[in-house]
């Protein structure tokens, strides 16, 4: 029998709050990201249409560079709501391969390494933990789609006339909504597939089936029954839709039939796809890992 | 504040698979060991008692809080898992101070208690080293350090002595009884019985998810009636004290000691059997050098209770 001296003195310091702990899991995530070779290539890929754009917009508001690079007629030169649809379109769809490389690095491994249980034996929840996954993906993807929009933006903003900023701030408010759309869906459809599939190249491989598959589906449904409502299962269409609108460009008809989704059927169905990735991970991100022994 | 861990009448299913059935303890502060078959639910155990899951029913709480206050919750209650697992490409160091940063620490404090956990178990040369170049041993220190780093009240260690060499696991085990002597709960679940023994005040026994014992190692011992008691007997004419003992019909089993120089005594009164050997000891017929229990000990509890098939008996 022990004699007990009760001299053991548990810690009694000052602890950080809540955020601060979520915030160790964002930098744990942003280092695994980083640390990948793969990743810092997606990133200098997803730059390269960003620096074609960037030189589109000097081009456009430099008279002589204009009068160089274009003889006959300027149109593609013009900087409007179809040239930032294009620029986020471009960077959104860039942002596709960097999630699914990334967000297998920052669940699967955990899950095959069973270090679930260790980091959820700290002050951190479940909701927590995924926040902070979140955080870092969400992140990551804004630095290829948000951020070089704005940038452009901004850029454009510079050069322009006075008054173009404040006739055009509808264009910057629907790349920050429809960017931040975009990305908050391929982050929860990425960490919630990744949850779901211990091996990281296969989980990057079923990511891309997720947003594709269903897009064919949706694809052979309204080419079959010729019905839109297939085009709900098709997220480029649908996303596509909704920056048209957001950004304020006038959507292209297609001969013959409306092919024009409602933005509240497609808000809906962006939303259950997000509910689904909760209900996913809910379901794995667990820490009990049940061995009898 | 209160001093023990409780658990009323929990349960936990997982879907229709039984983790553990109605148990209710109360354990003070020391080393309890947990002790069961491959099966028994200890891990379901030590998940619910490091709030890892939910029970199904009944109520737990560690030191008069519940799992549901997390932030107190986790600060209070330290945890070595059985499994040889880690977040991915972090050094030894990178862990801990990681691991003291979720607990809430501040840069400060998370690399002195870092430094101090490394030094406590004898890993500070290779803590600049990634985990994944660490021996077996080594994962398993970096692992007991991670559990004490944050100064836990409650340490629970799932299987803490697997893959370490004996010196490592002497260096462990003077490093739980330390704590236990301080004061702090240590829960312990380990194969290696008959070293944890050594410094375990109280044993829970667990099968099939149901509680089998519980409680200070030799008074459960006492408990088990229908096993005599076993005690060897150092003496210089152990087959004279085997007859002699055998003259009284509460001595059921007598087998010499490998060496000839003592004897294992089974008796059922073990009250009695004191008493005779005394008598014993003032005739001066034999010369009795020690007397000590030979199955009073959570590894004989076990073999008695449980049995080597698992199943209670």
């Amino acid at each position: 029998m022990s004699v007990y001296k009760h001299d053991y003195r548990a810690y009694s310091g000052r602890v950080t709050p809540i955020w601060a702990r979520i915030g160790v899991l964002v930098r744990y995530g942003l280092a695994e990201a980083l640390s990948s070779k793969i990743t810092i290539g997606l990133f200098l890929a997803a730059l390269i249409p960003f620096i074609v754009l960037l030189i589109q917009v000097y081009l456009a508001n430099n008279p002589a560079a204009r009068l160089l690079v274009s003889r006959n007629g300027l149109s593609w030169l013009e900087i409007n709501s179809e040239y930032f649809l294009r620029a986020l379109q471009l960077q959104c769809w860039f942002a596709l391969p960097l999630m699914s490389w990334v967000a297998p690095r920052l669940i699967t491994y955990d899950l095959a390494d069973s270090a679930l249980p260790i980091l959820l034996s700290h002050p951190v929840s479940r909701f927590g933990y995924v926040l902070g996954k979140f955080i870092a993906l969400f992140v990551s993807l804004a630095s290829v789609t948000l951020l070089p929009c704005l940038v452009l933006f901004v850029y454009q903003c510079y050069f322009a006339p006075p008054g173009w900023t404040s006739a055009n701030l509808s264009i910057a408010a629907g790349i920050v909504v429809g960017g931040t759309i975009w990305i908050t869906l391929l982050s929860m459809l990425g960490l919630a597939f990744s949850s779901w599939v211990k091996w990281r190249t296969l989980a990057t491989g079923v990511i891309f089936a997720a947003i594709f598959v269903p897009a064919g589906v949706g694809g052979i449904v309204t080419a079959v029954l010729r019905t839109k409502w297939g085009s709900l299962l098709n997220l480029p269409v649908m996303m596509t839709q909704l920056w048209q609108r957001l950004l304020g460009v006038p959507e292209m008809v297609r001969t013959g039939s409306d092919w024009s989704l409602p933005s509240t059927a497609i808000l809906i169905m962006l939303l259950a796809a997000c509910l689904v990735c909760v209900a996913m991970l809910n379901a794995r991100i667990r820490a009990r890992e049940v061995v009898r022994g | 504040m209160n001093d023990r861990i409780v658990f009323e009448n929990v349960s936990k299913f997982y879907g229709e698979v039984l983790g553990v059935n109605r148990v209710s303890f109360s354990i003070p502060p020391g080393i309890t060991t947990l002790v069961g078959p491959n099966g028994s639910g200890k891990t379901t155990l030590m998940n619910l008692m490091t709030g890892l899951v939910q029970p199904s029913s009944g109520q737990i709480s560690v030191l008069g809080i519940g799992p549901g206050d997390a932030d107190a919750f986790f600060r209070m209650v330290g945890y070595c898992a059985q499994f040889d697992s880690f977040p991915r490409g972090l050094t030894g160091y990178q862990f801990l101070f990681d691991s003291l940063m979720l607990h809430g620490m501040a840069d400060y404090d998370a690399f002195r208690l870092a430094s101090e956990a490394l030094e406590r178990v004898r890993l500070t040369e290779a803590a600049g080293r990634r985990i994944a170049a660490y021996s077996k041993g080594m994962r398993q220190k970096i692992r007991l350090a991670q559990a004490i780093a944050h100064h836990p009240r409650v340490l629970v260690l799932d299987e803490p002595l697997n893959g370490l060499d004996p010196m490592a696991r002497a260096e462990s085990l003077a490093l739980f009884e330390e704590l236990g002597r301080q004061g702090m709960h240590l829960i312990i679940s380990s194969h290696i019985l008959d070293e944890v023994d050594r410094i375990s005040d109280r044993v829970i026994l667990i099968t099939g998810g149901y509680l089998i014992a519980e409680g200070n190692i030799h008074q459960v011992r006492q408990e088990v009636r229908d096993k005599p008691m076993q005690v060897l007997v150092r003496c210089d004419k152990p087959e004279l004290l085997a007859s002699r003992m055998f003259s009284v019909n509460h001595c059921v089993e007598a087998r010499l000691h490998g060496d000839g120089k003592g004897v294992f005594l089974r008796t059922a009164d073990i009250d009695e059997f004191y008493r005779l050997l005394n008598d014993v000891a003032i005739e001066g017929l034999v010369k009795i050098e020690a007397v000590a229990p030979a199955d009073d000990n959570a590894n004989a509890i076990y073999n008695y209770l449980i049995g080597s098939d698992g199943g209670a008996s």
